[in-house]
């Protein structure tokens, strides 16, 4: 298990490398006009005179060796149009906590319906068939459509706020819901399908055959299985909330993460763009990396995985 | 020993595939005697192991018991539906040893936490009792380091160290019949002796009627009092051991008997039947058998034979046994070689 841990610890810090060095390689290739808001009005002296001033005139690798160096102070640069000279970590971290608070609640949400949903597809009759309806008609129809529609008849049935506004309560329920129900439908979905998979299997017969009741056999048995897959995409979507919900904050006015990358490549703002690639790609890695130890410590069988299997397995006799 | 524990009567159950059925067993009427072994041999597709599944049902949701009975303490056990009503049946009264351990237990927990369940929901066992109980079982059945063994993960024990494990959680039900489905055909030639053996152990130490399916006459002729030789989801012949390995009168378990490898006999290819089992739809006349057999007569495709008998315990169904047919010698059968 420590030789696993160690293994994807290592394989995520060399993708991280690789993507902060690639994002830094493919931000030089932006033509220099796009570090200047005023670039038609400035002469030719102004222009170098204003790259050496920001390091943009040096050898490469030098400037591939301070980026690193902020990078490891954690200091993401400064924004450059889409607000001049404040910190981009300042920025992030004014719209961040909204996006991360409301992302959390929609993921338990999502999950908290989402599974019992799943659960209820699979076992099928009076309960599992509109079930299933539900979950396809989220599927099938799309967000946009469901989004504007529970704004439009949330608000005007059950008298909710429109607007958001971050300390009144009630204004949170309608995003929540509707930042949910994707996953919901998503995580119902294949939670179904990953059950119906392992209702099938042998284990599953002998555990009928020695006279487990049915929600033992579903809980112990079935349940325990199927949610391995599942669970290896939590922690990116945990992640990922930080990221904001560009649709849903936009349609009730949060003031979140959401948006803002499209803004800034919109705008052009180089530093801001380079951060958030980042940052995001970051979340990403980290994200895959909790799932797999999530996972492996659902799953014996990953445990194995790797160079210490082949010691583990020779060991034994006759292993299939 | 004669009385009967299990009494299966002219089972007929259907499988419904896309829009057409298919009687997968036609009218299997078998009893089984407590304290036997039985054994039921066929090729694929015969339904034996749909009849184990029909007994315990777990019919797949596309089969049902069209109709017979299946008499088991006064109860007819076919004419339960709800999955609540065989609760009492699995486990207490029948358990099951299935054919591939590697797939018969679940990965993600381990060997000691799925025999403890089954502990306690038997023998209400709970806590360091049910460990103790289980450590005790696997010995039984033969693990070398039990305690060691409950904490391991099915992948992390061998194919035929599953198996015991698979053993031990039937043994835990305490039941008084045991349905064991092809329990060695996945394993290593050397491992099916021993799980034979145990499994003729653990039968006399705890009083349990067997019943084989298997299509290795080997683990017949080793482990069996009796036979039923299945075919297209019927009983063609039914006897003692010694009656079907040197008395067969059935075409089919001449063929069956045929086709075993014999000592002493060098540079022949093995004896194989051509064709295929037929799929049971309505359309099939008279003997299912006829198409494939060298012997059929015009009868055969007409009429089903019924069962003729030979003696108290040996009956076949085929219409050569009828006065009326021609006589065909039985094809001169060496004596079967024994396993182990």
């Amino acid at each position: 298990m420590i030789r696993y841990v160690i293994k994807r610890l290592f394989q995520a810090a060399a993708t991280l490398w690789a993507i902060v060095t690639l994002v830094f390689f493919l931000m030089r290739f932006l033509p220099i006009e796009g570090y200047f808001p005023e670039y038609d009005r400035m002469d030719e002296t102004q222009i170098q005179a204003a790259l050496t001033s920001m390091g943009l005139n040096d050898p490469i690798w030098m400037q591939l060796g301070r980026f690193y160096g902020a990078l490891v102070r954690g200091d993401l640069g400064e924004s450059l149009i889409y607000r001049p000279h404040v910190p981009v970590a300042q920025i992030i971290a004014e719209k961040a906590p909204v996006s991360i608070a409301m992302g959390l609640s929609a993921m338990a949400l999502s999950l908290a319906a989402g599974i019992p949903l799943g659960i209820a597809m699979a076992r099928g009759g009076w309960v599992g068939r509109p079930a299933g309806w539900f979950v396809i008609f989220l599927t099938a129809v799309p967000s946009a459509v469901y989004h504007l529609f529970l704004q439009l008849y949330g608000t005007a049935a059950l008298g909710l706020p429109m607007l958001f506004s971050a300390d009144h309560p009630a204004s949170w329920i309608l995003p929540v819901i509707s930042m949910s129900l994707g996953g919901m439908a998503f995580y119902a979905l294949w939670l179904k399908r990953y059950m119906a998979d392992e209702a099938g299997r042998d284990y599953v017969r002998l555990a009928r055959a020695k006279g487990l009741p049915p929600g033992a056999v579903t809980r112990r048995h079935v349940l325990r299985c199927a949610v391995i897959p599942l669970a290896q995409y939590l922690p990116t979507a945990v992640l990922t909330t930080l990221a904001g919900s560009v649709y849903v904050e936009s349609l009730y006015s949060v003031p979140g993460m959401g948006g803002l990358l499209v803004e800034v490549i919109r705008r052009q703002d180089p530093v801001m763009v380079q951060a958030l690639v980042l940052i995001y790609s970051a979340l990403g890695v980290v994200g895959l990396l909790l799932g797999d130890l999530f996972m492996a410590a659902l799953d014996p069988r990953v445990r194995l995985a790797g160079p210490a299997r082949q010691e583990k397995g020779g060991s034994h006799d006759s292993e299939g | 020993m004669d009385r009967t524990i299990l009494d299966i009567q002219a089972l007929k159950v259907g499988f419904s595939l896309g829009r057409e059925r298919i009687w997968v067993l036609r009218g299997v009427s078998l009893p089984l005697l407590e304290g036997e072994s039985l054994a039921v041999v066929g090729e694929s597709g015969s339904g034996k192991s749909v009849l184990v599944k029909a007994c315990m049902g777990l019919l797949e949701g596309n089969g049902w018991i069209e109709s017979g009975k299946i008499w088991y303490n006064r109860k007819n056990l076919a004419l339960l539906r709800r999955e609540r009503e065989w609760l009492p049946y699995r486990g207490a009264v029948m358990a099951m040893v299935m054919q591939d351990p590697m797939t018969s237990l679940n990965p993600v927990r381990t060997a000691g936490a799925q025999l403890m369940e089954t502990l306690r929901l038997h023998q209400g066992l709970k806590g360091s009792a049910a460990r103790d109980a289980a450590a005790a079982l696997l010995a039984d059945v033969g693990m070398a380091d039990p305690a060691a063994c409950l904490k391991r993960y099915p992948h992390e024990l061998s194919g035929g160290m599953r198996q015991r494990v698979v053993i031990a959680i039937a043994l835990a039900c305490r039941p008084r019949i045991l349905f064991c489905d092809e329990p060695t055909t996945a394993l290593d030639v050397t491992v099916q002796a021993q799980i034979l053996e145990l499994l003729e152990r653990m039968k006399a130490k705890y009083r349990l009627s067997l019943v084989y399916i298997t299509h290795d006459l080997g683990v017949v002729a080793r482990c069996a009092q009796r036979v039923a030789v299945m075919y297209a989801g019927q009983i063609v012949e039914m006897g003692l051991v010694r009656e079907i390995f040197y008395d067969a009168r059935h075409p089919y378990t001449w063929a069956l008997l045929a086709s075993l490898p014999q000592r002493g006999v060098r540079g022949q290819p093995l004896y194989s039947l051509a064709g295929a089992p037929p799929v049971m739809t309505d359309k099939v006349r008279g003997d299912p058998f006829a198409p494939r057999n060298p012997y059929a007569l015009a009868i055969d495709y007409e009429r089903e034979p019924p069962a003729f008998s030979i003696s108290p315990t040996h009956w076949a169904r085929t219409w050569l046994m009828d006065p009326r047919a021609p006589k065909v010698p039985s094809p001169a059968l060496r004596q079967v070689r024994r396993l182990g």
